[in-house]
């Protein structure tokens, strides 16, 4: 598989799981309305708007609630001119605006991209990763965080996260309600088997929203890896730069959940979290499919 | 209710014609920013080389015919100005320039001197931004060329005076960064 039919392929699933989103957030209101009626069903456009306010705001200040989110510092391109000539061929290759750039003081290798749109793009880098790359593997690093911006990932992710806290909102009020008795027609009734099946819909649903948010997450790490390709032609520089990733057992100090999904490699302890939770694909997979792309030439 | 379909239609036309108008145009913009880039590229690259040969000779006195190679190569690559020059000038000079690294591999003072790293350091990320500079440039020519020749945006090209560009070819054997074969 070359990159450009790997592009397409990540794209096309990850408009397949947002359309997943989409219809488990139908499932959800159907199950509401069977459940509760009407009340059930107004609880949908409260849940909604509070998932909105919470993403949407940290979607557009992304840049700057990243940087105090995870402790990275701006540079200019004085303080490492290295790295910004780096950069430099990057955004050549890619055509994009430069990005703001930022050094996270942390030993362990990582790198992330954030920023509502490339205009507003800024790229951080732990000083470990500084430290253990070479030339051309951190410019397989910067092109992967450069196909982020690209991609407009933190748009997507932010979509995920709306959908899937939504999801979260709205069963978790109608769990509640139902412990309260808040049912409509308690004499009535209604067909047992859909309230039952209402029932598992709001208790599974804000699993199953993790599951494709993580899914997505995942398809777009892939994205990434064949964008960046396309960037530099280089498969072999970022493949050697997620070695030395996979090689290396330390972690970022700063281990929130919340950001994890924007880091190069998982800051999370792989163990710790089950593959279909994943915010990333498994290390080794991405190698393979970088190498599957080098033997093409 | 007729003239409401009929106008609707016509709008419809119209958007439709206007987009493919203006994305050829604006792939056209982009080919000529990404050739601006090109030419801002090969001056850097230009410009680092006096530097560059002063000091290679200081430490490798005897080996004038690198250093003419580099020269003679560089002139024509600042006086080339159609794409089919300035590409084989910009072909030649990465060749001289190469031909005059290794040289200098033979010197170990002069591997080791601190102004001939800093040098080697800015010429690597110019030659790479040269590299990656032809590559934007030829992705967008492929696809302006794409655009230009395909249904439907191939109706609009005349109307919109934009035509086939030429290709950036650089003929260089060692340069994994332009493949010759497209995907």
């Amino acid at each position: 598989m070359n990159f450009r039919t790997m592009q397409a392929a990540n794209r096309r699933k990850t408009i397949g799981l947002l359309v997943g989103m989409g219809v488990l957030m139908w499932c959800v209101v159907y199950a509401a309305l069977t459940y509760f009626g009407g009340s059930g069903a107004g609880i949908v456009p409260i849940a909604v708007g509070i998932a909105l306010i919470s993403v949407w705001g940290s979607y557009y200040g992304s840049d700057k609630l990243v940087l105090t989110m995870t402790g990275a510092k701006l540079i200019q391109e004085s303080d490492n001119p290295k790295l910004f000539d780096l950069i430099q061929e990057v955004i050549i290759a890619s055509g994009l605006p430069m990005p703001k750039v930022a050094i996270v003081i942390d030993s362990a290798p990582n790198a992330f991209a954030t920023g509502r749109n490339p205009e507003h793009a800024l790229i951080a880098f732990t000083t470990g990763i500084l430290d253990a790359m070479d030339r051309d593997q951190l410019q397989g690093v910067i092109a992967h965080e450069m196909a982020h911006v690209a991609n407009r990932d933190t748009l997507v992710s932010a979509v995920a996260a709306t959908t899937a806290g939504a999801i979260a909102i709205v069963s978790d009020m109608l769990t509640r309600m139902m412990f309260f008795g808040g049912r409509r027609d308690r004499e009535g009734g209604g067909n047992p088997i859909a309230l039952v099946i209402s029932l598992v819909i709001l208790i599974l649903a804000p699993l199953a929203a993790m599951m494709l948010r993580s899914a997505i997450s995942r398809k777009r790490e892939s994205l990434a890896d064949a964008t960046a390709v396309s960037f530099t032609r280089n498969p072999a520089g970022l493949r050697s730069a997620l070695e030395v990733l996979a090689s290396d057992s330390t972690v970022v100090q700063q281990r929130s959940t919340a950001v994890a999904h924007i880091w190069i490699e998982s800051p999370l302890d792989s163990k710790s979290v089950s593959k279909l939770f994943s915010t990333h694909p498994p290390i080794a997979e991405r190698i393979a499919v970088l190498k599957s792309m080098e033997s093409l030439g | 209710m007729k003239t409401i379909i009929v106008l609707g239609v016509v709008a419809l036309i119209a958007v439709f014609i206007i987009s493919q108008y203006n994305r050829l145009i604006r792939l056209n913009i982009t080919v000529d920013e990404a050739w601006a880039q090109i030419e801002v590229q090969l001056k850097r690259r230009a410009d680092l080389i006096p530097n560059l040969v002063e000091t290679v000779k200081g430490y490798a006195k005897h080996e004038q015919s690198t250093f003419d190679a580099v020269v003679t190569a560089r002139a024509k690559a600042t006086t080339a100005t159609t794409v089919a020059d300035t590409a084989a000038a910009d072909g030649m000079l990465t060749q001289a320039l190469r031909g005059l690294l290794a040289v200098a591999e033979a010197y170990p003072d002069l591997k080791a001197s601190t102004n001939f790293l800093s040098l080697q350091e800015e010429l690597a990320t110019t030659e790479n931004k040269v590299a990656f500079s032809r590559q934007f440039y030829n992705d967008n020519v492929r696809e302006l060329n794409t655009a230009v020749k395909t249904i439907p945006s191939s109706f609009f090209a005349g109307f919109a005076k934009v035509s086939e560009r030429e290709f950036y070819e650089v003929e260089d054997p060692q340069d994994r960064k332009a493949p010759g074969v497209t995907f």
